[in-house]
């Protein structure tokens, strides 16, 4: 059994008079272990797929299995106990608290799985130093880096051990050498054996996983219409910088 | 999610925000100060009135008063001698029930001594009048048995009266010296101790430069209706015979003297026994139906209407207090409501990163709760301080004429549980609110 099954899965949204419909009965499997992207331009439902995997919200109608829990129904407490225990978020804006510093930061998601304190203090020291920022552990989120603060945030989708992690633009915030280096830190985390899922509308970044999921207008594309796929065939087809043609 | 992590947050974020904290705590501090003012006011009031019930006779205590004659009898009222010495007789040899029995007949009158001149409340009494009116004496001796028999010309006076007739240096020369009152010579056998509160004991205590002052005051006789004692450090008293002897010793009725004047101005009695209250009064009036030939021209004044009186005093004070106090109590919690409201206005997305990494709904609604809790606990302790420095403060403006406040133990725990109680209630609402906000509209927010 895969560690995430999604069966014709739907998800609508009423905004005023209207229905929208963000996911359109999608099917997929991760497996466990696997390091893959979900793409797809704004409104593609990349987001809502993402919400639904990560345990924020239910499908409409359909079925998601999770580590053998089926939360397509879940009540809300037991979707908090699943992203407690199952998912580790990183978000593109890092959402650290402000007011606290990293090593309480890192804490958070154990406070609320009832860690007796040294526990805690000890997970959270090792997932910080995991990530390279163990000197800056008394540090407040705002005395940091973009770079470093993303890296507090992996530190804490680690710390509880999850079973994914769902990165959602990580690297959106960053410029693309501070980026490069948060895709290789999922890079390596992902040789070390999690499942990491990166969500985000850059083919780019899309091109680091060995698996790609891509979503337009709430289904999932693959093959020809892939934009991906395309991107790739032009890519190859067409050199990138055609060579102005000397004047004779 | 550890409650005592929660308790450490409240702090973390009332740290966070200390003026405005502050400012949100103003209403539980100024209603937990008041509420604390209140009670300790109304308790010093209460204490006062017992005390000054208890030293002038207790509940025991019983005056036979005059009184209107009902109108079926008003053709026939002049058959009833009236309150005269014979009812204390008979009330002496006809009940069981009461433990003292002291007539008193007051007479107006000026005590000369040297060249001084003191106008005294002269009474003439019976030694019960030692315990009706709970006297006690510092030199010499009370007025006797003896006394009364032989009609002795003897005299017991209060500290006022010593004040005002005597120096100092002759205090130890009281017992023996001869004064005159309008012109009738007495000899001193006794001076009676200088009856005081025990505030006033309280604060002589303590400071003795207000004492002096105090007296000084007494001396200038300003301040009277503050001092409950004030009658009773006046008293002269002589033998209640030598009283009808010397002073009253001819009744003119139209132009025909009747002989001494036996009438009473007061008689008051103890009763033994206040389980049998009610019995005593009984056999009171069946004496007193006879002397008086069954006219109902006397009643009775008892003490307990007085004790219900200041019972019901006390707690009508509280009422009004406990009401103006519940008022800023209920004024502070909306406070607090208000400001958590904004609070959580502010920390939306906070509240959605808790949610993402694993907050429960209750995680969210306990760590609001205990914030308010925590905002409305701290407002109390320092409303606690606040009262105390206010209780202070009432006293010096109070000043010596009202009873000081007592501050007891329990209106302090009582002022501090109506502080939490309010910290829940006005955290409930926006604990709630945080609670329900969802996790995706939570972190979207900006």
């Amino acid at each position: 059994m895969a560690l995430i099954e999604i069966e014709n899965v739907r998800k609508t949204y009423q905004v005023g008079e209207q229905e929208i419909q963000a996911l359109a009965g999608v099917n997929a499997q991760i497996e466990e272990g696997e390091y893959l992207s979900i793409i797809g331009p704004s409104g593609s439902g990349k987001s809502t797929m993402m919400q639904l995997i990560g345990c924020l919200d239910i499908p409409t109608s359909g079925r998601i299995v999770l580590d053998g829990v089926d939360i397509s129904k879940a009540s809300n407490n037991l979707l908090s106990r699943m992203r407690n225990t199952r998912i580790g978020f990183v978000f593109q804006s890092f959402n650290l608290l402000a007011k606290l510093n990293i090593l309480e930061n890192v804490e958070l998601p154990m406070i609320y799985s009832g860690l007796s304190t040294r526990e805690r203090k000890q997970r959270a020291r090792d997932a910080i130093e995991a990530v390279g920022l163990s000197e800056r552990i008394r540090n407040r989120p705002s005395q940091l880096s973009g770079g470093q603060c993303q890296r507090v945030a992996i530190a804490r989708a680690l710390v509880n051990k999850p079973k994914i992690i769902l990165a959602d633009e990580p690297t959106g915030a960053l410029d693309s050498a501070t980026g490069e280096m948060i895709l290789n830190l999922f890079r390596s985390l992902h040789q070390q054996g999690n499942t990491v899922a990166l969500v985000t509308h850059d083919p780019d970044i899309a091109m680091e996983t060995p698996r790609r999921i891509e979503l337009r207008d709430g289904n999932i594309v693959s093959g020809a219409q892939s934009h991906y796929q395309r991107f790739r065939d032009q890519a190859s087809a067409a050199p990138a910088v055609q060579a102005i043609p000397p004047a004779s | 999610m550890n409650p005592f992590l929660g308790i450490r947050e409240g702090f973390r974020e009332i740290y966070a925000h200390k003026f405005r904290s502050f400012l949100t705590m103003l209403g539980v501090i100024l209603g937990v100060a008041s509420l604390m003012a209140m009670y300790a006011l109304t308790e010093g009031m209460a204490e006062g009135s017992r005390q000054r019930l208890t030293e002038s006779g207790g509940v025991e205590r019983v005056r036979i008063i005059k009184a209107e004659v009902p109108p079926e009898q008003e053709e026939i009222a002049e058959i009833s001698p009236g309150l005269t010495y014979t009812d204390a007789k008979a009330l002496r040899e006809n009940t069981t029930l009461l433990s003292a029995i002291a007539p008193q007949v007051g007479h107006g009158g000026n005590i000369v001594r040297g060249g001084r001149k003191y106008n005294p409340r002269l009474q003439g009494i019976e030694p019960d009048t030692y315990i009706t009116d709970k006297h006690n004496v510092v030199q010499g001796r009370f007025i006797t048995d003896l006394d009364v028999e032989r009609r002795h010309r003897v005299i017991v006076i209060g500290q006022t009266v010593v004040e005002n007739l005597y120096d100092e240096s002759e205090y130890e020369q009281i017992l023996g010296s001869l004064i005159h009152i309008n012109g009738e010579p007495f000899t001193v056998v006794g001076v009676l101790e200088h009856y005081k509160t025990e505030q006033q004991k309280r604060r002589e205590a303590t400071d003795r430069a207000a004492a002096q002052k105090e007296r000084r005051k007494r001396l200038g006789g300003r301040n009277r209706s503050w001092d409950p004692f004030w009658f009773k450090n006046r008293l002269a008293a002589i033998p209640i015979t030598t009283m009808q002897q010397v002073f009253k010793s001819s009744y003119e009725v139209d132009g025909v003297n009747l002989g001494a004047d036996r009438s009473l101005s007061d008689m008051y009695v103890q009763v033994a026994d206040l389980e049998r209250f009610d019995e005593a009064i009984e056999q009171i009036r069946n004496v007193l139906d006879t002397t008086h030939k069954g006219i109902q021209d006397y009643g009775f004044e008892t003490r307990q209407d007085w004790f219900e009186n200041i019972e019901a005093g006390v707690r009508a004070a509280q009422l009004t207090g406990g009401l103006i106090a519940g008022i800023s109590l209920l004024v502070g919690g909306i406070g607090i409501t208000n400001i958590m409201l904004a609070s959580i206005t502010e920390r939306i997305r906070e509240i959605g990163i808790r949610r993402a990494v694993g907050a429960t709904q209750l995680d969210i609604f306990v760590q609001i709760v205990i914030e308010s809790l925590v905002l409305a606990i701290i407002g109390g302790l320092l409303g606690i301080g606040a009262g105390l420095g206010l209780i202070e403060g009432l006293q010096v403006l109070a000043g010596q004429g009202a009873d000081p406040p007592i501050l007891k133990a329990d209106a302090i725990v009582i002022s501090l549980a109506f502080a939490v109680t309010v910290g829940l209630v006005a955290g409930l609402y926006p604990a709630y609110k945080a609670s329900r906000l969802s996790p995706i509209q939570a972190l979207r927010y900006e």
